[in-house]
């Protein structure tokens, strides 16, 4: 009688373990989901050989030319290709990498234009003159991943007052092709 | 004389009847109920107030959608973008998971979130530092019942174009992620 009694309660036990030893669990699910878009994206780097931007590897960057003049000494980056008889010009080299992702395009358009009309001085990037009047095309070819120059190349006359500040935006847009 | 006898013997039994139609018709019963008390926990997701509001919200079974995702357009309300590479680039975004004990002497569980099936191709799945797998991987191990604990959930998108390694572009890409607690 107590053999069957141990047993029992043995067997008791053992059904009631199953329920201590298995853990509690809860599940849920998650649905993800999202469209792939391609894209480019255009960032100004410094180049080596011209001013150090501010903001270098963005896309609103500042250049920055310091004290300029016809013949007086320039700031580091900034070079003087031409003095006439009426103007001088000076300019920096800047580099321009646009970048493609989940796209198939082989090359991109570059274009540029002025944020504010300047009727004083003339304007060009990478040898192309730029105005605020329409966009100008600086490239129709440009190569992704890759830093291209276009150097940004202001002409003043000798008429500007010395001490007169020159600012302007120039805005940029790729187009992938 | 007869007849009076029945006249009056008929209306005493029509008084008789008519009095017990009056009173309330009454029954009584006991039903004896037994109620157990089962322990266990539940899980839900609940929109995070950063994040992307999720459909079905507080319930186990939600979605979340990026909508368009690009390495440098416009993302829509709740992703962000927190890193471009020249391989890939990552958006992401919060939400909320609730799990709810009863009945255990359990102090906390333990989260663990696996794909339902393979990623898609270009696409890597992550939740918080996790990345996913089909097997299961523990998220957090020691989440606080009863409250929204919050968590990223990343996707790592590759640049390469489709068909050079690169996700399908244009069209929606699902997957499934299920995630289990586990009272500790």
């Amino acid at each position: 009688m107590k053999k069957v009694l141990i047993l029992a309660i043995a067997a008791a036990i053992v059904m009631l373990m199953p329920s201590f030893v298995s853990a509690q669990t809860a599940s849920g699910t998650l649905t993800v989901t999202a469209t792939v878009q391609g894209s480019i994206g255009l960032v100004f780097n410094s180049d080596a050989a011209g001013v150090a931007l501010t903001g270098s590897g963005t896309n609103a960057a500042t250049l920055a030319f310091g004290n300029v003049s016809a013949f007086g000494a320039l700031s580091a980056g900034v070079t003087r290709p031409s003095v006439t008889a009426t103007n001088f010009t000076v300019s920096s080299a800047v580099d321009v990498q646009v970048t493609k992702t989940n796209s198939a395009s082989a090359n991109y358009t570059l274009k540029a234009q002025l944020g504010a009309a300047d009727a004083v001085n003339t304007w060009a990037v990478g040898g192309v003159a730029v105005t605020s009047a329409a966009q100008s095309t600086l490239t129709a070819t440009g190569t992704y991943a890759a830093n291209s120059n276009f150097p940004v190349a202001i002409t003043i006359p000798f008429t500007t007052a010395s001490g007169t500040a020159i600012s302007n935006t120039i805005n940029y847009t790729a187009t992938a092709n | 004389m007869r007849k009076q006898n029945l006249t009056r013997t008929a209306a005493i039994a029509i008084l008789m009847l008519s009095s017990a139609a009056l009173f309330g018709q009454t029954a009584t019963g006991v039903i004896n109920g037994t109620l157990i008390n089962k322990n266990g926990i539940t899980l839900v997701f609940d929109s995070d107030a950063a994040g992307v509001a999720l459909g079905n919200s507080g319930t186990s079974a939600a979605s979340v959608n990026f909508g368009n995702i690009s390495a440098f357009g416009a993302l829509s309300a709740g992703v962000t973008r927190p890193s471009v590479t020249a391989a890939n680039f990552t958006v992401q975004t919060i939400f909320d998971v609730n799990v709810t004990q009863g009945g255990l002497a359990s102090a906390s569980y333990t989260l663990t979130a696996n794909l339902a099936a393979p990623a898609p191709t270009g696409f890597t799945y992550k939740v918080d530092a996790v990345t996913l797998t089909t097997v299961a991987q523990t998220i957090q191990a020691n989440g606080a019942y009863g409250t929204d604990v919050a968590h990223n959930l990343g996707l790592v998108v590759l640049t390469a174009a489709p068909g050079a390694g690169g996700p399908a572009v244009g069209s929606p890409i699902t997957a499934t992620i299920n995630f289990t607690a586990t009272a500790n």
